[in-house]
């Protein structure tokens, strides 16, 4: 894509002190899109919001909104607006005045003001609740209050920080779909902050992985986990085994691998020799049958059901654990078996890949 | 039955020596002035309780209204003052860095482990006709004739001979100034408390949505600790009516409030039912602020209550 970017985040840096909360990021954003930003907790995925949105300056590096830099404008003249982890939305003002608020700063005269806040609490299903205080709202509906309140203001990018942590877990996958199907028809870019992997991948169009201040991936949700740059980023992004690997000639499709000792792969992997490397296998690339035969031995442990279908643990014959997806039907066979029964391991080696342990 | 019994043993055990200090103390104290006020005087240290209204009817004479209403504006002036005077500080508290917070909050209180009186006599020294602020006044003058006359202008003389001191003590000046002195704190605290409070994502998100500095002051950082600013007004307001000490030294006699004609009464004129109407009359009116606060946020919450069904 060749378009031009409507946020560049270019080379910021970010440090409290001597603690560096961000190095060297840069990302640009496309119009229209869902752009998440994705890592454990004090990764730094904040902190990068709020320089977008103002709240905090970069150490280094500058952010350029529609070309423009952003430097020296405050947080209350970009044309950008977040929806706040917290929801910060004005406890002494009701929902319709709280919608208004943005608006009466922009001097749009009052009847504009009232059918796009009439319009905007339409659009989060909240006409009924206009009059309410906040705190005769429950957490989902002052969730959509914040939400009208920064989309009336038709910003160039919407920021959001967490938008469904303080929901339940029913709540939020309802509040995924909405934000999707909302995000279409405003057709404003979102930016939203999220530690949960499972609502990165389902929402958004682009993932930044972010991990310790750095980017370590950025990536479309199929490509992030179909080729993860690194072991941290398949470890982030769904389940997976790693085994490290013990000896691999750059470009040669065999590896020795802990655990699994010399295996063939499809591709080969053509990383620098002294590099850290580890395989890495996902759960639904093992197959799993009873009794012995073929394949890496293993006794089985654990199944957790998930319903439609269940994980799986097995324990080598060294001792490590591996995860492996078996459907309903196979897992309801799987739990007529005696904890350590004896089963084996089809590994689909045409799955597995050689990553490094850091991109780093 | 057992158990209940054996609870309420210690449950007497506990709160008798405090109920008993209360009553002793407190209650007692306060039955006896009840008891001078419905009294009157029949010798130099007796007085007799006969029930009469008469001590409460000469409340309306109109030398104790002006006394009345001049203390309430006092006290009254010296509040708003304290408001406008402690927001601005409380603020500057809230939001300094984190490992000052507790010096500057020392700052604040440091004044009320001194000596009330000591701190009232420096405060004689400094506004006095001869004290240090018109010294510094004086100071200026001196600078600013010097000016004129550098430049030529001398002999017109400006400015008046010579400086011409201000005068605080015995005036409404200086003991509004000593009132406000000495209920600072009173008001910073529980601003600074609401503040503190406050989650700076209010005001962020207030800035996010296009509003600047002073907008977000007035429509979300105010109301949002109004709470606190009734709080802190109340509690200014109640014992700087009661004042007694910094209007007999700042005011000189000149600038009366309650507290010094009770204590007269008490004393030089000897009329003792009257000092306790009067007493309890500034009692009544503390209850009555009181209750209107009580009532006041009872109708907000019921008001939210009827928005709701
Ligand atoms: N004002 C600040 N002063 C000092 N350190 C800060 C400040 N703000 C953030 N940090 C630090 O920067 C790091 C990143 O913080 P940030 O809030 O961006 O994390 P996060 O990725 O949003 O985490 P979470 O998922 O827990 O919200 C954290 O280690 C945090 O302690
Ligand atoms: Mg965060």
């Amino acid at each position: 894509m060749t378009q031009t970017p409507i946020i560049s985040i270019r080379n910021v840096t970010k440090r409290f002190g001597s603690f560096t909360a961000l190095e060297d990021i840069s990302i640009d954003i496309r119009p229209g899109e869902i752009f998440a930003l994705l890592g454990p907790s004090g990764c730094g995925k904040s902190t990068l919001l709020r320089i977008i949105a103002g709240f905090e300056t970069p150490t280094e590096g500058d952010i350029l909104i529609d070309g423009k830099d952003m430097t020296e404008v405050p947080p209350n003249k970009r044309p950008v607006n977040m929806v706040f982890q917290s929801y910060a939305v004005f406890p002494h003002m009701s929902v319709a005045d709280n919608v208004a608020y943005g608006l009466k700063m922009d001097k749009l005269p009052a009847a504009e003001i009232k059918t796009k806040v009439a319009e905007a609490l339409k659009q989060v299903h909240l006409s009924e609740f206009s009059h309410r205080m906040p705190d005769q709202l429950s957490g989902g509906q002052r969730q959509r209050v914040a939400l009208a309140r920064a989309l009336v203001k038709r910003p160039r990018v919407l920021l959001l920080d967490e938008p469904l942590s303080a929901l339940d877990a029913k709540l939020r996958d309802a509040m995924r779909l909405e934000l999707v199907k909302l995000q279409q028809t405003v057709g404003v870019s979102f930016i939203m902050v999220t530690h949960d992997q499972s609502e990165a991948l389902a929402m958004a169009d682009r993932i930044a992985v972010l991990d310790q201040g750095r980017l370590r991936q950025l990536a479309d949700p199929v490509t992030l986990y179909r080729k993860p740059a690194d072991a941290f980023v398949a470890d982030f992004i769904g389940r997976v085994n790693l085994f490290e690997v013990t000896a691999h000639e750059p470009g040669s499709t065999t590896a020795t691998v802990a655990s699994l000792g010399e295996i063939a792969l499809a591709a080969a992997a053509a990383y620098p020799e002294g590099e850290a490397l580890v395989l890495a296998v996902r759960p639904e690339h093992i197959r799993l049958t009873a009794g012995e035969g073929p394949g890496v031995p293993a006794t089985l442990g654990d199944v957790a059901f998930q319903g439609d279908s269940s994980i799986v643990e097995v324990t080598l014959a060294d001792g490590r654990s591996v995860q492996v997806l078996e459907d309903a039907a196979e897992s309801a066979r799987l739990m007529q078996l005696d904890p350590g029964a004896i089963v084996t391991l089809e590994i689909d080696w045409t799955k597995a890949a050689i990553l490094r342990r850091s991109a780093l | 039955m057992e158990d209940f019994r054996r609870n309420l043993r210690v449950f007497l055990a506990f709160f008798t020596p405090s109920f008993g200090w209360l009553a002793l103390f407190f209650l007692a104290p306060l039955v006896i002035i009840f008891l001078y006020s419905v009294g009157e005087t029949v010798s130099l240290t007796e007085v007799k309780t006969t029930w009469t209204f008469a001590n409460y009817a000469r409340l309306t004479e109109p030398e104790i209204v002006t006394l009345f209403i001049r203390s309430l504006w006092l006290a009254g002036i010296s509040t708003v003052i304290c408001l406008l005077v402690g927001y601005p500080v409380a603020l500057v508290i809230a939001t300094a860095p984190p490992k000052w917070k507790p010096w500057l909050l020392l700052i604040v209180i440091l004044p009320f482990w001194t000596n009330l009186l000591i701190r009232t006599y420096a405060l004689l020294n400094i506004l006095g006709t001869r004290g240090r602020v018109n010294d510094l006044f004086e100071w200026i003058w001196v600078q600013a004739d010097g000016a004129l006359r550098f430049v030529g202008l001398g002999e017109y003389q400006l400015l008046g001979e010579e400086y011409e001191p201000i005068v605080f003590l015995g005036r409404w000046s200086g003991v509004i100034i000593g009132l406000v002195y000495v209920h600072l704190p009173f008001t910073v605290l529980p601003i600074y408390a609401a503040l503190e409070r406050l989650e700076r994502s209010y005001l962020e998100a207030s800035l996010d949505l296009g509003a600047g500095q002073w907008r977000t002051f007035r429509s979300i950082l105010l109301p949002m600790t109004m709470v606190g600013v009734i709080t802190a007004a109340i509690i200014t307001f109640i014992p700087m009516l009661g004042s007694y000490l910094t209007p007999a030294l700042l005011g000189r006699g000149q600038v009366d409030m309650i507290a010094n004609v009770i204590e007269r009464q008490f004393k030089g004129a000897n009329d003792w039912p009257f000092g306790a109407a009067m007493s309890l009359f500034l009692l009544y009116v503390t209850f009555i602020i009181l209750a209107l606060q009580a009532i006041a946020a009872m109708r907000r919450s019921r008001l939210r209550g009827r928005e709701h069904g």
